[in-house]
């Protein structure tokens, strides 16, 4: 047991990648991703046909809830586990995106690559919004903040004729054809593969972030937001930047989202999922990259493999979050141990 | 907008908003009480409550066999099921709460885990008992019998003095004097409100951390499962999912008054009952949701802690 | 149903234990020649309740079709949509993707339908749905309409709200009518179609409170305020009931109505005396007046649900026109769109079913009327 406790794979791991040179990396990189790159072919070849999930479409489900629950847990590690702000509205963001483009695309006919900027541009400027105000309190009162954000948005939805009220918007276009790739309902995996650039961009982009200054101050104001101010970070503007930077992210999913299914409603931008994403950063690990699309990765699929439990997976679900953060309290694959806080009992 | 709503159902809307504001507020304290002592949010409890509302149904259908169509009680009958009801549902509730710290909050609090961590294995909790109880109830929702006839003591400027009503405004006033003595005077209160100050110079004088720990989520379960018993003797009816909306708006009452603070919880449910009143009444009850949190963060704005918040600020990460 | 959680617990740990071993095996182990329906609805979540209610409709249907021994076996399989149009949006290319499919009965709700439509569409898969009452899902100018692929045996809602206004307001005088919706897809569609009629007679308010709402004294207030002396509701049981008690209890005396999300054999239960007197109608009839005692026991014992809820008749109409297209030797997915367009059917209680060019029944625009009276729902007139 403490042999399973005190193995963190993310250092082995950051090991193993400190003792490579360039070009193994490089070849390492593009091996990995080429695999993923193959995985909606994976019910198809025998060995790996254990993965496939009965009754959804394997090839759909990479692309939501995985694909799209990765990038949203990316975005939401930003602001929960690289600035340790507690976000329950993430949703929100998504919610924005994803009716700019239903908008733009059925009313103006514009298409999703025009529309993608305006989604991200609407999410980010609604980030500021909340967050200005949202952000001078701390802890669980910007939870419940963000809770209530996030439920406004839904409700605002519900009740606008611009947005359909509960029926929603239908008739949304499917993206143009880009690169060659067709998007629609015969080539899911085009899908996929545009939401696995989608994460590979946020990743490096977090991964620049990390090494710079912002990564810096969000480290600073985690560990202690006081410290942080008197070291002369200016610690509003930071976490404001997080915040922001995390509802781009969100917002862009949203916009591809809602030109893959088509038909946009309310209820699918509800509490539940903001939870569901903030359970996927922490299942895998706050703070850590690998961790977090790990975690989310395996929060959106196990309920869609365990579908021929028609009744009970959802029990087995709840089981499965209680038994992992007993056994893994940090999540899959921890932040490295340099970049833990002293974690003080009483906090 | 409708505002002639405000003149002539005034009184009626207060008196309403009373008796829903002070059922959120039983169920803030198993919020708040926790958060208190640990800084954490208490995500399970609204299944706490769920539970309670079952086992109202539970002891008033199968313990003492009142059917779904029973005719209403009088006299001595009608007090002393509604005490074992009562009794039962508190049990439960306290039982649960207890088990919840248990399995999901001790072994991550030994391990000095992050708060969040703590929060999604709540949250596992929390989906397994809604889902369990969907399994067991068939996903129907489900009625309490009518034992208390809702007879009114009569009327004052519009506002109905029903025995429920008044029942759910005077049971949680009870139990908050009760319990604000219990925390003020008693030792083990004492022990709750130094192991909330620093658990680490608790644990020097000698307090028995775990024992506190457990007796906060106790007590929390405790006037959970009054309110559980409060809510079905005036609603009548419970379904699987009923603690979801009820975990929302009594967290919400919990930080309205400033969380981690009993007479915050008192006021805070009070506020948020007022609120959803009028606002469902003046702007119609779609935008109910909406004007309750644009009031917090107005208030919040102001008041960072809440309307009794802690006078320290404590961070969290 | 203990032993039911207990032995799918002991399943369910087993499989996720071995997760990474077992492969998918299709539950197909009949030796004869079979083919599958699936069913498209809510049975876990928020919305399970729907989705609980009919699915024994439809199980019942094929399990008595199977009993028959005939010569091809029907094998159903769940496709639980949680009413969730995400998740719809998997199941459907999920489902298509099945070749043993041939139909399915669904979807139960009309936002999760219009998610399924460009996967089914593609696949030339029916659907039969015994729910799903949105009028966009027929209308041949919605942009998200079904056709061709889509039925449903229920009647839409542009039919059903005028003949509720109707028989809401029937007997009263100067009627004055408040009505409220649950802010779903169907209670908010429902009354959407009926603010029309009633503005013609006479409205005194209206108001949104979303599902799951507890606390309906100050929507009560309202109403009393307001002077109504009809309530329509638009929404389901389980907050008819609170909403109606909350009026009776705070002293409104006018007429109380509802539509067909309300007419489930458990509203009298759950509503009480309040239920006394209301005034509801439906497309669907609750399946227990239409069952002989034999057919009700056999329905228990076979389905394990003592009291048939909402729609499982027309759950159960929605697999009889499976069934019957299947008994004439219709295996194909292409045989059966064919046959489901062409051919009229009978179903529960021997009422006929023929869809036309869109999916809607023709003639179906008979809404029934039915009155609470002690405890017991009971048919009272055409609406």
């Amino acid at each position: 047991m403490s042999a399973l406790r005190n193995f963190n794979l993310r250092d082995k791991g950051a090991e193993i990648w400190a003792g490579w040179n360039r070009p193994v990396r490089t070849v390492f990189v593009i091996t990995f991703v080429l695999l993923v790159g193959l995985l909606p072919f994976a019910p198809s070849w025998g060995p790996t046909s254990f993965l496939n999930t009965p009754i959804t479409s394997f090839e759909n489900v990479l692309v939501y809830p995985v694909g799209m629950f990765v990038l949203m847990a990316l975005g939401l590690n930003i602001v929960v586990g690289k600035s340790g702000l507690l976000d329950l509205g993430y949703i929100a963001f998504f919610a924005i995106g994803a009716y700019s483009q239903a908008i733009l695309s059925t009313l103006y006919g514009w298409n999703t690559w025009q529309a993608l900027p305006v989604g991200m541009g609407l999410a980010m400027i609604s980030g500021v919004i909340l967050g200005l105000p949202a952000l001078r309190v701390r802890g669980d009162y910007l939870a419940i903040i963000t809770l209530g954000f996030g439920e406004i948005i839904r409700i605002v939805a519900l009740n606008l004729s611009v947005t359909g009220g509960p029926n929603g918007i239908a008739g949304i276009p499917n993206p143009p054809t880009i690169f060659g790739f067709e998007f629609n309902l015969m080539f899911p995996e085009h899908f996929f593969w545009l939401v696995l650039a989608m994460i590979l961009l946020t990743i490096w982009m977090i991964r620049r972030f990390t090494v710079r200054r912002p990564g810096r101050a969000w480290e600073a104001i985690r560990q202690d937001e006081d410290v942080a101010a008197l070291m002369g970070v200016n610690t509003l503007i930071y976490k404001l930047w997080s915040f922001v930077i995390g509802a781009a992210i969100g917002g862009a999913a949203g916009v591809v989202y809602a030109s893959k299914v088509m038909v946009i409603s309310p209820d699918m931008f509800k509490f539940e999922v903001s939870i569901l994403i903030l359970a996927c950063v922490v299942f895998g690990g706050m703070g850590n990259i690998w961790g977090v699309a790990l975690g989310a990765s395996i929060l959106a699929y196990l309920p869609e493999r365990i579908r021929f439990i028609a009744d009970e997976r959802q029990i087995i679900f709840g089981l499965v979050l209680i038994i992992m953060m007993n056994l893994r309290p940090d999540g899959l694959l921890p932040r490295k141990k340099r970049e833990k806080i002293e974690e003080k009992r009483t906090m | 907008m409708n505002f002639s709503v405000i003149t002539t159902q005034f009184w009626s809307l207060v008196l309403q908003g009373l008796a829903l504001g002070l059922i959120y507020s039983l169920v803030a304290l198993g919020y708040t009480m926790v958060y208190g002592v640990l800084r954490l949010i208490n995500f399970a409890n609204s299944e706490v409550f769920m539970l309670g509302t079952f086992a109202v149904l539970w002891v008033e259908i199968e313990v003492l066999g009142h059917p779904v169509t029973a005719k209403p009680l009088a006299g001595f009958e009608l007090v002393y099921t509604l005490v074992i009801a009562l009794v039962g549902s508190m049990i439960a509730c306290a039982v649960l709460a207890v088990l919840v710290e248990l399995v999901a909050y001790r072994r991550l609090r030994a391990r000095g885990a992050a708060p969040l961590s703590s929060l999604i294995s709540a949250i596992g909790v929390s989906i397994f008992l809604m889902e369990t109880m969907r399994m067991f109830t068939e996903s129907r929702p489900q009625t309490a019998p009518r034992l208390l006839d809702k007879w009114s003591f009569g009327e004052i400027a519009g506002a109905n003095f029903r025995i429920d009503t008044v029942l759910a405004i005077i049971s949680p006033i009870v139990i908050f004097v009760i319990l604000d003595q219990f925390v003020n005077r008693s030792r083990l209160g004492k022990a709750i409100r130094a192991v909330s100050l620093s658990e680490e110079n608790a644990k020097l004088m000698g307090i028995n951390i775990n024992r506190v720990i457990s007796l906060t989520f106790l007590i929390g379960g405790l006037t959970t499962g009054a309110a559980a018993f409060l809510y079905t003797t005036v609603y009548e009816n419970t379904v699987f999912n009923v603690g979801f909306n009820m975990g929302i708006a009594a967290f919400t009452a919990a930080v309205l008054g400033g969380i981690g603070n009993i007479r915050g919880a008192f006021y805070g449910g009070l506020a948020l009952g007022m609120m959803e009143q009028f606002a469902s009444a003046v702007l119609g009850s779609q935008w109910k949701a909406v004007t309750v949190f644009v009031i917090l963060v107005l208030i919040l704005l102001f008041k960072p802690n809440g309307l009794f918040g802690e006078a320290v600020q404590k961070t969290r990460t | 149903m203990n032993k039911k959680i207990v032995s799918g617990l002991a399943i369910a740990a087993a499989t996720t234990l071995a997760l990474g071993v077992v492969v998918s095996s299709p539950a197909n182990a009949a030796a004869k020649k079979s083919v599958t329906l699936a069913f498209q609805g809510p049975l876990t979540g928020p919305d399970a309740q729907l989705g609980q209610d009919q699915f024994p409709g439809a199980e019942w249907a094929i399990a008595l079709y199977n009993a028959k021994n005939p010569a091809v076996k029907i094998n159903l399989i769940k496709a639980d949509s949680q009413c969730d149009g995400t998740v719809a949006a998997n199941i459907a290319p999920g489902v298509a993707a099945n070749k043993a499919v041939i139909g399915v009965i669904g979807t139960s709700c009309s936002g999760e339908a219009r998610n399924s439509f460009p996967a089914y569409k593609a696949a030339g898969l029916t659907m039969v749905a015994p729910s799903a009452s949105a009028v966009s899902l027929t209308d041949p100018k919605a942009p998200d309409r079904g056709f061709p692929i889509f039925h449903r045996v229920v009647a839409h809602d542009g039919f059903q709200a005028p003949a509720l206004v109707r028989y809401a307001t029937k007997g009263v005088t100067s009627p004055k009518i408040y009505l409220v919706d649950d802010q779903t897809t169907y209670g908010a569609g429902l009354i959407k179609y009926a603010i029309a009629p009633a503005k013609k007679i006479g409205v005194a308010g209206t108001d949104s409170v979303p599902r799951g709402t507890a606390d309906w004294t100050s929507v009560a207030s309202k109403v009393k305020a307001s002077g109504a002396n009809v309530v329509i509701y638009g929404g389901y049981t389980a907050e008819a009931a609170k909403f109606f008690k909350a009026l009776r209890d705070g002293g409104y005396t006018g007429i109380l109505a509802a539509g067909d999300g309300v007419n489930t054999s458990d509203f009298p239960d759950l509503a009480g005396k309040a239920a006394d007197g209301v005034r509801l109608t439906a497309a669907d009839v609750p399946f227990d007046s239409l069952l002989t005692a034999a057919e009700l026991a056999s329905f228990q014992k076979i389905t394990g649900v003592k009291v048939p809820g909402l729609y499982s008749a027309t759950a159960y109409n929605a697999a009889q026109v499976f069934i019957t297209c299947i008994e004439q030797g219709k295996l194909t997915r292409p045989a059966i769109q064919i046959c489901v367009k062409n051919t009229t059917f009978t179903g529960a209680g021997g009422s006929k079913i023929k869809f036309n060019r869109y999916g809607d029944i023709i003639g179906g625009a008979d809404v029934g009327g039915y009155l609470v009276k002690n405890g017991k729902i009971v048919y009272d007139a055409i609406a």
